[in-house]
This record gives C-alpha cells, sequence and structure tokens, in this order.
C-alpha cells in the first residue's frame, strides 16, 4: 500500500517535472479561488455598452465605449447605497445588467418622468429609484418603476480608459463664471444644472 | 565579570539573529498566509454555490430551525416551475435570503388574497414579464408577494434540491404542483 503510493506519487513527479508548461498551468489554476473571491466581493473591470448614461459615461466625443472600475466591497459589502451613486444592477425586466443612477432611496417622493403612470410616488422599504442620465435613451425605474436594492451589485468608482477621462468620478462643480466660455466649460455647467434639476424631482425622506 | 558575561551573551544573540535567513522566512509566511487565504476562499465559493441554507419558516415543509437543505444555485429562470421551492434575496432588505414557493409565472392573473385579509378578495394582478408571484407555506405568518407584490426573477438565488439534515428526514423536493380541470 505504502509502496504504490511512493511509486504514484515519484512517477507524478517525475511526469510533471518532464511536462513544465503543465506543471505551471495547474500550480495557477490552484490560485483561481482567490482570483474568483476578489472579482466577486471586490472589484471588477467592465465595459459599458449603449447610450442611457450620456453625457456622463460613453459620451459621443468618445470613439471607444469605456473601461470602467466597479466597486462590488462598497454594495455587497458594506451596503452603502447614496442618492447619486452610479451603479450596476440586473434590470427587473429581462435580468440583464444595466447601468444607471441612484436616485431616490427608500421614503423618498420622486415626481416621475413620462412613461410612468403616476405623477409622484414614494419609493418603498428596501427599494431604490434609478434613471440613466439621458433620459430619452434609457430604460429605468420610469419605466419598471423603484427597484429593490438586492438587484443592485456594484457601484462605479473609476473611469480606467479613455484615458482623456480617466480618474474618479466626482461630483459636478460649478464653472467659474468669469473664465472663457468655451465647449469644457459650457459640458461642466451642463452637468451641474442636470443634478440641480434631479434633485429638484426629489424630496428626501427626514 | 558578570557584565562581561552579559556582554557576550548579548552580542551572541544578536548575531544569532542577524545571521537568520529573514527574507526566506518572510517570504515562506507570506506565502503560507497567501495559501491559508486561497483556501478559505475555496471553502466560501463551495458553501455559496453548491452547499447548505439553514431552513428558514416554511411550516409544515420546513420545521422553524435545525434543518439543512441543498439547493441548486445553477438554476436559469426560464426552468421555473410552479410549485418549485426557490431561495430568493427578500425585495424588502438585500441582506436577508428567504425561501418561498413558485405559485405564478410570467402571464398568469392571480388573486392577491383570496382570504381577504390583506387585500379584498377579488383583486387580481397579472404577473408581469420576468416577474414570479411567491408565497410562503404557512400564509399566516409569511411575508410574501401579497405584501410586495410580483418579484423579479433576477433576485431568485436558486432552488431547494432535497432537504439533507437531520438524515432521518432527508427527502427530495419534487414538483407536487397539481392542476385541477
Amino acid at each position: 500500500m505504502l509502496r504504490t503510493l511512493k511509486y504514484l506519487r515519484s512517477s507524478c513527479g517525475e511526469f510533471m517535472k518532464a511536462h513544465q508548461t503543465l506543471r505551471r498551468t495547474l500550480q495557477s489554476l490552484l490560485w483561481l479561488p482567490l482570483g474568483i473571491t476578489f472579482v466577486e466581493y471586490f472589484y471588477t473591470l467592465k465595459s459599458i455598452r449603449g447610450r442611457s448614461m450620456q453625457p456622463t459615461l460613453n459620451p459621443d466625443s468618445s470613439s471607444w465605449r469605456d473601461v470602467v472600475l466597479f466597486d462590488r466591497f462598497a454594495i455587497r459589502i458594506l451596503r452603502k447605497y447614496e442618492r447619486g451613486d452610479i451603479v450596476a444592477l440586473q434590470s427587473p425586466t429581462d435580468s440583464k445588467l444595466v447601468v444607471k443612477r441612484i436616485v431616490a432611496l427608500q421614503g423618498d417622493m420622486v415626481k416621475t418622468l413620462p412613461p410612468y403612470p403616476d405623477v409622484e410616488i414614494r419609493v418603498p422599504q428596501g427599494h431604490a429609484w434609478v434613471e440613466g442620465d439621458e433620459a430619452f435613451h434609457s430604460e429605468d425605474s420610469n419605466t419598471f418603476g423603484p427597484v429593490p436594492l438586492a438587484l443592485i451589485e456594484s457601484k462605479l468608482s473609476f473611469v480606467v480608459w479613455p484615458l482623456a477621462r480617466y480618474g474618479p468620478i466626482r461630483k459636478p462643480s460649478s464653472p467659474n463664471p468669469n473664465d472663457p466660455r468655451d465647449p469644457a466649460w459650457r459640458i461642466k455647467k451642463a452637468a451641474v444644472e442636470r443634478e440641480q434639476w434631479r434633485n429638484s424631482r426629489i424630496t428626501i425622506a427626514q | 565579570m558578570l557584565n562581561i558575561r552579559l556582554a557576550q551573551v548579548v552580542r551572541d544573540v544578536s548575531r544569532r539573529l542577524r545571521d537568520k535567513p529573514w527574507g526566506n522566512i518572510a517570504r515562506s509566511t507570506g506565502l503560507k498566509t497567501l495559501h491559508l487565504i486561497n483556501i478559505a476562499c475555496a471553502a466560501h465559493l463551495f458553501v455559496e454555490h453548491v452547499g447548505w441554507v439553514a431552513g428558514p419558516s416554511m411550516l409544515p415543509t420546513m420545521s422553524v430551525t435545525g434543518e439543512s437543505v441543498l439547493e441548486n444555485r445553477m438554476v436559469s429562470p426560464e426552468n421555473l416551475q410552479r410549485g418549485d421551492l426557490v431561495t430568493i434575496t427578500s425585495p424588502l432588505n438585500p441582506t436577508r435570503i428567504v425561501c418561498k414557493r413558485i405559485l405564478g409565472l410570467p402571464g398568469d392573473v392571480i388573486c392577491v388574497d383570496p382570504t381577504g385579509t390583506l387585500a379584498p378578495s377579488t383583486e387580481h394582478v397579472l404577473v408581469p414579464k420576468n416577474h414570479i408571484w411567491l408565497s410562503g407555506d404557512n400564509a399566516a405568518f409569511s411575508r410574501d408577494s401579497r405584501t410586495y407584490g410580483p418579484v423579479s426573477m433576477a433576485l431568485v438565488r436558486g432552488r431547494l434540491v432535497a432537504r439533507v439534515w437531520p438524515p432521518s428526514k432527508f427527502t427530495v423536493f419534487r414538483n407536487n404542483f397539481n392542476f385541477i380541470d
């Protein structure tokens, strides 16, 4: 018994020595659980498709799809849901992953946009109201209603590509009124106005 | 005399410490901890995707505590059937996982509450696309679709396959749904 085991072990070792590539692949496969857990609970890279988050993501001026870093730790472990965060969630109508912005959280009153049947709605317990930045090209809470927080799976934290917009997602800040009013100035101004308009439609619960 | 001896001991110890291959030791302990973390991750993934669920209150199908069931996490939403037992992430609280029975599939018209306690017994609902209607087996003590409405299939975690603990009550959950003509 012991001898067969010893024989098996030595022959296995010889085989592995002879096939170095096989040995290396097996050794790297050994680390797979660590990698999977990291992707599932910490960070993952994804590319964004579609125009629903224009002009924050995939703006017309860019010829590439945006590649962004999603932070799963903040959502799956810390459970931090904040108004204004861009999040990835599973669409309740077809279970596909979509990227939207959290507009309101539970208890808030929201003035809805056209496709929604009611003019104003209170977001129910454990739900959030999500919208795309480009209302016209977005299928969001205005079509499928408030979504359960459990469908939200990660939060967008960093734009990796294109390099022109490389960096963390920042809150829009008002541009200096004395600066020359070039396209960059107007884009900044438009972002601020969009945020103000979004905030004007919600009444935050106390 | 004692001083000299003490100094000698100190010098001796410090030399021994200096001669130890600290770099190698640090590297091997680091690798060992990484391996440990890796094993823990593997165990976690096993428990999450193959493993056990402690039985929530689904009387009389499951008792309140002390039961474990095997769950199939690789279930695709199209294969769900009426009468299946599923675990879902609660739509009211994302940290809670609950177990319910599927009552209605997309397109079904369902009476919200035939007893009329939570809603008038005449109220009917059409289950929308990609949604299911859930109900607990113990209707009196269950918060289910009667309170939060149809639930998106994206919230379904898996289907219960069998009860494995305690061994004396081992059962395979088969679909026992009957149509009444």
